[in-house]
């Protein structure tokens, strides 16, 4: 499968490692970012900006359910906006095992990240991306644990 | 840098026009403000073209203000293409005012058109989702979405903070939706009711079908030249620009305490025209998706933060009221030709202040106005482009 945005996602290549993010922190003033840029926004710092593996959980700022979805999308489907402890307040969509309901995400919860299809389409089945689901789900499924 | 007036605007009626070209949108637009300035194509220096989607929904990749400016027998001139989302517009007449301000030239014309209606809306759609950052577009980001809940307005969000209801967002589209029916350029044409506008279906919750500006072609134009020029060619009141101010979006961090980009870029226009809200007697802002006009009130300092309602309440920004904002219609009545946009708020706003804009002429003729005119979503949390423009007679 295809990776969209691959240097932003780290996917385990063996079963001890969990997915997450790829951000960059600076050096200078440990602003952290994603994805990764080479200058500091708050700092303007040129070269000061390493890679970090961020996002594995956060926190649920704002959520939606676009109801209309645009080309390589299936509506209704939620669009999300996920606060991550290191820092970055991210874009996302929410994985397939979370329904697509009314009061089903509550801003301010837990969630987690998962790696899957980008949408169930034919544009989209085949590239691989991250999305974040409620932390506190009962399955606690995590894709690379087979 | 010298004093630039504005002596010639003119439009295209926005709505779905199936058989014109972006050339032929531009031609009526181009010729109805060569007309209104009483200008000739000779006496045209130079001029600035927005256009936003033509590449992708045309095929037009290059050269749009060529093509555009050569069907309208405007030939020979330095000619500048700009892309800047849904300012392109703003874009376009900054540096038209520009060229005048600086000396470079006498006479500068502005142009914006677009053309949406290709037969395809899925593609008109993903186009648009194509003037923000690609890699949000990527994932599925729409405009719409990022109404809702993006951190910069988050609409969604503001209901919780502020108290606001569906109602209370339907209330800036039941205005414009009445301006508009006054309007005979504009798109939408009905006048709406509270309830018509909260039970129209939902788009991305909590925002409905006539809270969001819609798919449009339309085109307008104004032509700029220094102000003791200006009666060689019209009798007209000239209007005077008295600040044109551009700026990028910042990369926000949450919770980083930096101002909103809306209330920075409409600081530097009302300090650079040494003037402040009071002053203004009219409005044309951005309204793409008609709640966030109540948090433009805020924003350009009309009101306290979770005050917009009251100004539509009360009657203050309506059109016989002490601000009336957006009396084209806005985005959502008016129309949203996005690479058009800023420059239809000007001509807008240069109607009114001369008195000519028929049943929707606001009655104590307005002397200083604003047009605000935003576009594009980046990663870092905020608008690409922000462009705000003060007039003054």
């Amino acid at each position: 499968m295809n990776i969209l945005h691959p240097s932003s996602i780290f996917v385990p290549t063996d079963a001890k490692q969990t997915p997450c993010l790829l951000g960059a922190r600076c050096d200078e003033c440990a602003t952290v970012v994603f994805p990764k840029m080479p200058v500091c926004p708050a700092c303007q710092t040129n070269g000061s900006m390493r890679e970090v593996q961020i996002g594995r959980t956060g926190k649920l700022f704002s959520h939606t359910i676009a109801r209309f979805a645009p080309k390589g999308f299936v509506a209704p489907f939620f669009q999300v906006f996920v606060d991550l402890p290191e820092g970055p307040r991210i874009f996302a969509l929410v994985g397939a095992e979370c329904p697509v309901e009314a009061g089903v995400l509550e801003d301010g919860m837990d969630m987690r990240l998962v790696l899957e299809p980008l949408a169930d389409t034919p544009e989209n089945s085949d590239l691989l991306t991250y999305k974040y689901v409620p932390a506190g789900r009962p399955e606690q499924r995590t894709s690379g644990h087979a | 840098m010298r004093e630039v007036a504005i002596i010639g605007v003119g439009a295209h009626a926005t709505g779905q026009f199936t058989e014109k070209a972006l050339k032929d949108l531009a031609y009526t637009a181009i010729w109805n403000t060569l007309d209104d300035a009483g200008a000739e194509p000779s006496d045209i220096n130079v001029a600035y073209v927005g256009n936003s989607l033509g590449g992708l929904l045309t095929g037009q990749e290059g050269v749009r203000g060529q093509v555009v400016l050569q069907h309208s027998g405007i030939t020979g001139i330095p000619v500048i293409n700009v892309e800047n989302a849904c300012a392109s517009a703003a874009t376009a007449l900054r540096g038209a005012w520009l060229e005048v301000a600086s000396g470079a030239a006498d006479v500068a014309l502005a142009v914006g058109v677009e053309k949406m209606f290709v037969g395809d809306s899925a593609r008109t759609i993903s186009a648009l989702s194509a003037v923000s950052e690609v890699d949000l577009s990527e994932m599925g980001m729409q405009f719409t979405t990022s109404y809702a809940i993006h951190p910069k307005i988050n609409l969604k969000g503001k209901m919780a903070e502020y108290g606001w209801t569906s109602a209370d967002f339907a209330k800036p589209a039941v205005k414009n939706s009445f301006n508009g029916s006054l309007n005979p350029l504009a798109q939408h044409r009905r006048p709406l009711s509270i309830e018509q506008v909260v039970q129209s279906r939902i788009v991305v919750d909590p925002l409905t079908l006539f809270m969001c500006a819609s798919i449009s072609d339309g085109a307008a134009a104004a032509i700029v030249c220094p102000v003791e020029m200006a009666p060689r060619f019209t009798s007209k009141l000239p209007v005077r620009i008295a600040s044109c101010v551009l700026r990028s979006g910042m990369y926000r961090l949450p919770d980083d305490g930096f101002t909103d980009s809306a209330t920075v870029s409409a600081q530097a226009a009302y300090e650079e025209a040494g003037i402040g809200p009071d002053d203004l007697n009219a409005i044309e802002l951005h309204d793409a998706m008609a709640p966030a006009e109540l948090m433009l009130y805020e924003r350009l300092g009309l009101c306290a933060p979770g005050e917009g309602p009251r100004l539509i309440d009360e009657g203050i920004t309506t059109l016989s009221g002490r601000i009336p904002v957006n009396p084209s219609g806005g985005l959502c009545s008016r129309g949203h030709p996005v690479g058009a946009t800023g420059l239809l708020q000007i001509a807008e706003l240069v109607w009114q202040m001369r008195g000519e804009a028929g049943a929707r002429q606001i009655e104590k003729r307005p002397k200083v106005t604003m047009a605000q005119n935003q576009g594009g979503l980046l990663l870092g949390q905020d608008s690409a482009v922000y462009g705000v423009t003060i007039l003054k007679t």
